[in-house]
């Protein structure tokens, strides 16, 4: 993250055999702003996703943090530190929903006392304390999403990179999820969230950027914040419009 | 019909009075088969996990040796340490043949690809998710490799069952590196071998009920296992 808490990535290429798949100039991600990506299927947003997340590698992309920029494999580590990752469907590991709760915290060493705590207090946020000894596969898929977005709130983030998570979701867990990303964004966190399509009144401050032919875009005018010149979609990517 | 049931009759009879010898032969048995599944089972499952995750040149090719090796014969596995053993061979200075240690390293190399190449398949099979979402939960790829272990634990159990069950019935490495010596490297295979050549069928028998049983537990047990999986998946 630079000074201002913002994190850059620069000139990101990717390619799938002869397929051009990213070509981006610059995409910055800021803290407190949700930033919604937007493309047909194939268009490469999960990909993108993956490497901002650290989990995939770009064939070329430097990465503004610190002051400085870096590629990205040196930054590799420092990415899957600061950001966390969520599949359209989140994968529950076959243990109890209050160990699928606590893992990140249990692989990043955070003493069980204080885990325990968090863990408690978490559960009880997301109304899933009476499931905390079941196994985190037999809760519904709702449930399932709101335990792997709490699974990756606990570790608090600067980065959370969600990959359509309110896919095949009905409008009421569409709402629920929407709210909760709401309370979870504070200062100090950005939020990123890949879907077909959104209607504004779901996420009313989004920022939207469209994914094209391996190119962002600011999104559809109709989606900017009302009353700007320059749309925040725009600063996001750098354009001068 | 007297000669397969008068024998069968005794055979229950050695095993349910706990027959000294029989008993040291099953021991040693289940004693060099444990330890060869147990030494060969976290190197070859650091080989499948490798095999699984990492892309290099010929790696196919690397997976499909494996699987052939799975079909080795234990008279050619049992050759080789042999000759590496014997006196005159290049490890011959260790003076490890006919020891319990010889037989070990035979079943070793004979569970080996099994394990190998049915752990790949198991990992192979693992939801990719799992190992992302360890990696983005702040897990090091260590850390990552065990959590992806333990989703796939059941089919591991698959994987080490299936070349205990190899090993366990195996006679050709045991006969030529162990040497069949009574009280030391005499088991179950190689014990049933020299009781039926000397017409004491009572005691082959015996063994027999206990690697058929065996065969029987493993698989009931590799059922259970596979129901389990299924249902984890």
């Amino acid at each position: 993250m630079n000074n201002d808490g913002q994190l850059c990535f620069l000139r990101l290429e990717k390619h799938y055999r002869e397929r051009h798949v990213l070509s981006i100039g610059r995409l910055t991600l800021a803290p407190g702003r949700i930033v919604h990506l937007t493309g047909r299927n194939g268009a490469g947003k999960t990909t993108l996703l993956k490497i901002l997340a650290g989990l995939e590698p770009p064939d070329c992309c430097d990465v503004s943090l610190d002051h400085r920029s870096q590629p990205w494999q040196a930054v590799r580590q420092r990415l899957r530190r600061d950001m966390v990752y969520l599949h359209q469907h989140p994968y529950m590991f076959d243990d109890t929903v209050t160990d699928n709760l606590s893992y990140g915290l249990r692989v990043t060493g955070v003493p069980r006392a204080r885990r325990r705590r968090a863990v408690a207090v978490m559960l009880e946020r997301i109304g899933l304390e009476h499931a905390a000894r079941r196994n985190a596969r037999t809760l519904s898929g709702g449930e399932q999403q709101r335990l792997a977005l709490a699974r990756a709130w606990l570790l608090q983030p600067r980065v959370l990179l969600l990959d359509e998570p309110t896919a095949n979701m009905d409008s009421e867990f569409r709402q629920q999820t929407w709210t909760l990303l709401q309370e979870m964004l504070n200062d100090e966190l950005a939020i990123m969230v890949s879907s077909h399509e959104l209607s504004k009144a779901e996420c009313p401050n989004c920022l939207n950027l469209h994914l094209q032919d391996g190119r962002l875009n600011a999104g559809p005018p109709s989606l900017h914040l009302v009353g700007q010149d320059r749309s925040p979609a725009q600063d996001c990517l750098g354009v001068i419009p | 019909m007297d000669s397969l049931l008068q024998p069968t009759h005794e055979a229950f009879h050695l095993l349910i009075t706990g027959d000294r010898d029989l008993w040291t032969i099953i021991g040693i048995s289940f004693r060099v088969s444990l330890k060869a599944i147990l030494c060969a089972t976290p190197f070859a499952l650091l080989l499948a996990f490798l095999l699984a995750y990492v892309s290099f040149p010929g790696r196919r090719l690397v997976v499909s040796i494996f699987e052939t090796l799975m079909a080795l014969p234990a008279v050619v596995v049992g050759l080789l340490i042999y000759l590496l053993l014997s006196r005159s061979g290049p490890l011959g200075d260790l003076r490890l043949l006919f020891t319990q240690t010889a037989m070990v390293i035979g079943q070793i190399v004979l569970c080996f690809p099994i394990l190998v190449a049915m752990g790949y398949a198991a990992i192979r099979a693992a939801d990719r998710r799992a190992w992302e979402t360890a990696l983005t939960l702040g897990a090091g790829r260590p850390r990552a490799m065990l959590t992806l272990i333990h989703e796939v634990r059941f089919g591991l159990l698959v994987a080490m069952i299936a070349g205990f069950g190899r090993i366990i019935s195996e006679i050709g490495t045991s006969m030529m590196v162990g040497g069949n010596i009574a009280g030391h490297t005499r088991n179950i295979p190689t014990a049933i071998a020299l009781e039926t050549s000397k017409g004491h069928f009572a005691e082959g028998i015996a063994l027999g009920i206990v690697l058929v049983t065996l065969a029987f537990g493993l698989n009931l047990t590799l059922n259970v296992l596979q129901r389990r999986e299924a249902q984890a998946a």
